[in-house]
């Protein structure tokens, strides 16, 4: 090693602080474009196979179909990223749900305070699962499975016997029309990219999923920080709840259910790994969109919901292969 | 007493012992580390020298024993503690995060934050400043790594083991400590790796090194602690040993009168 500080390799790759931005994009571009391209690529399909499929209005109803599931998957990429899964956001869902009916419906307290409180709910039942599993030791499938039939069997207890519905006009236009549960979506995606990419709560998530020894011996609080991606996931179920809720203006317990599982897809297809440290939201939002378009354009095609989720199934587990093969070959 | 024991002695661990169950891994191990120099600690495969150093650190439970620093006595029960007191450790295998880029390894569980409201509030990072100080830390260190975007798994081993050295000199204000940072290098490598290491007393640093590679004790280490079944066998003065006497004590054939 010669002590010259600046040599070739140095002077020709380095970039400044100021082109990291730049470079930065770049980075998220070449990590995106693949399953981009996958989505542009089935639009196109069935823009051509199907003639009602060419509307505004079918591109605005994929979007809006996408938005209250995109939201689920937000908080569940982030669980992903860190190691962790939780089936139980789909019951979180229906529990939050009927609290939040309960809450206007019968205790009739003012929408914010609604909206609050179904977000504690969601929060809290995230929180613990995730401590169960931090401190029990027991594995996180089994944890939130656990969770996912006893939430569910709470939503059940509280909404026993009670109409849960004609919600107030204030609160029925969060989730009505296209655009604003839309809107909720973009930010609520912008506000967990920007959680995972520029925190250091953020950070550790990719790190923990990634190799959660060496994140523990550099000092990261692994528990803490786990507890806190759980609670997340919990957030997120309750804001896609609420928005669902209030575009319906009732509230069941049966809502919510296999929500997970198409969160889960949704995370996988667009190429967050299912065994954490790499991923982001965007490409969540990307899977979401591909899975409605797939959806959507089969039912204008007058195939059928069965044969719609075996599509679905196919494509989840070509894209967990793509993502083993991909591991298999680094 | 110990104070006493020899010159300018920083770190000391006495009695140190762990038992997984009826195992024992660790009996009774003594250690002390001088200011300034590079002690290593030999020993055949399940000698104890990774638990032991795992038990100094804090990665591990230490079943009994103290660690004093400037004759002090600290508690280090967590890997945090460990880097309270001014231990950095290099684990092998456990060093860096393959996902992660060059700058979120190297500051990882200490990162930057931002000064303001965003930093306080949201944990938000500072990355312009960890850049920049990690570009000053290789220019010092003269590690040619350009691309610290990059993730760590497109880095070679030696490469990966320069980067895990650096974090020693930018956070470890007493102590380095590291698990055989040539396992798995090529001789080139080695050697580049083992300049690093003895830089690191330049930077103010103390070192302690587990090693399989007897050139290297002799080479580049000031004593040598020899472990042998989870006890500490011999210490010596690297001047004082050759190749021959090491693999001695490391087997038992030549028993040691002092330990």
């Amino acid at each position: 090693m010669t002590s010259v500080p600046q040599d070739s390799t140095t002077q020709v790759s380095t970039p400044t602080a100021n082109s990291s931005g730049l470079d930065v994009l770049k980075h998220q571009f070449q990590q995106i474009w693949q399953v981009l391209a996958a989505l542009v690529l089935i639009y196109l399909v069935f823009f051509t196979l199907s003639e009602p499929f060419r509307s505004l209005d079918t591109l605005l109803s994929i979007f809006g179909q996408a938005s209250i599931l995109a939201i689920l998957a937000c908080g569940t990429t982030v669980v992903l990223i860190s190691g962790g899964l939780d089936l139980s956001v789909g019951s979180i869902f229906a529990v939050v749900g009927v609290v939040v009916g309960i809450v206007l419906a019968e205790y009739q307290l003012s929408v914010p305070v609604a909206v609050m409180i179904g977000l504690a709910t969601g929060a809290v039942l995230g929180a613990i699962n995730g401590t169960l599993q931090v401190f029990t030791r027991v594995p996180a499938f089994i944890v939130t499975l656990g969770g996912l039939t006893a939430y569910k069997g709470v939503a059940e207890i509280l909404a026993s016997g009670r109409d849960l519905s004609r919600f107030p006009e204030s609160f029925q236009m969060l989730g009505s029309g296209y655009l604003v549960p839309m809107l909720i979506m973009f930010a609520v995606a912008l506000l967990t990219g920007l959680f995972l990419t520029k925190t250091q709560l953020g950070n550790h998530a990719f790190a923990i999923g990634g190799n959660e020894e060496v994140a523990r011996l550099s000092g990261v609080n692994v528990r803490k920080s786990r507890i806190y991606y759980y609670m997340i996931g919990g957030l997120m179920a309750a804001t896609a709840a609420i928005l669902e809720v209030s575009k319906l203006n009732f509230a069941m317990p049966a809502r919510g259910q296999s929500y997970e599982l198409f969160a889960i897809a949704a995370v996988v297809i667009g190429g967050t790994s299912l065994f954490g440290g790499r991923g982001g939201v965007g490409k969540t939002l990307i899977g979401m969109l591909i899975m409605q378009t797939i959806i959507v354009g089969l039912s204008y095609m007058g195939v059928g919901t069965s044969v719609q989720r075996i599509a679905i199934g196919a494509i989840i587990i070509m894209a967990v292969y793509w993502d083993v093969w991909r591991r298999g070959t680094r | 007493m110990s104070q006493f024991d020899g010159p300018n002695v920083i770190f000391e661990a006495r009695g140190i012992s762990k038992h997984y169950g009826g195992v024992v891994a660790l009996e009774g191990v003594d250690l002390e580390l001088r200011q300034g120099e590079v002690l290593a600690i030999v020993g055949d495969n399940g000698a104890g020298k990774s638990t032991l150093i795992k038990a100094l650190t804090g990665a591990i439970a230490k079943t009994s024993g103290t660690t004093h620093m400037d004759g002090q006595e600290v508690q280090i029960d967590s890997p945090a503690a460990a880097k309270d007191a001014g231990i950095e450790t290099v684990y092998q295998d456990l060093a860096l995060v393959n996902e992660l880029s060059i700058t979120k390894n190297v500051f990882l569980g200490r990162e930057i934050l931002r000064k303001d409201l965003l930093g306080r509030v949201f944990g938000a990072l500072d990355f312009a400043k960890m850049d920049r100080e990690i570009r000053d830390l290789f220019q010092k260190l003269d590690i040619r790594i350009a691309d610290i975007y990059r993730e760590a798994e497109a880095f070679s081993g030696g490469q990966r083991q320069a980067v895990a050295l650096s974090k020693t000199v930018m956070f470890g204000k007493r102590i380095a400590i590291l698990d055989e940072p040539t396992a798995a290098l090529g001789v080139r490598e080695s050697k580049m790796a083992m300049d690093l290491v003895s830089s690191l007393k330049d930077h103010g640093l103390s070192v302690i090194m587990i090693t399989h590679n007897m050139q290297h004790v002799l080479q580049y280490c000031d004593r040598v602690m020899v472990l042998r079944l989870g006890q500490l066998a011999a210490v010596r003065d690297v001047k004082d040993v050759d190749g021959d006497t090491l693999v001695g004590l490391i087997t038992g054939a030549i028993e040691d009168r002092a330990a």
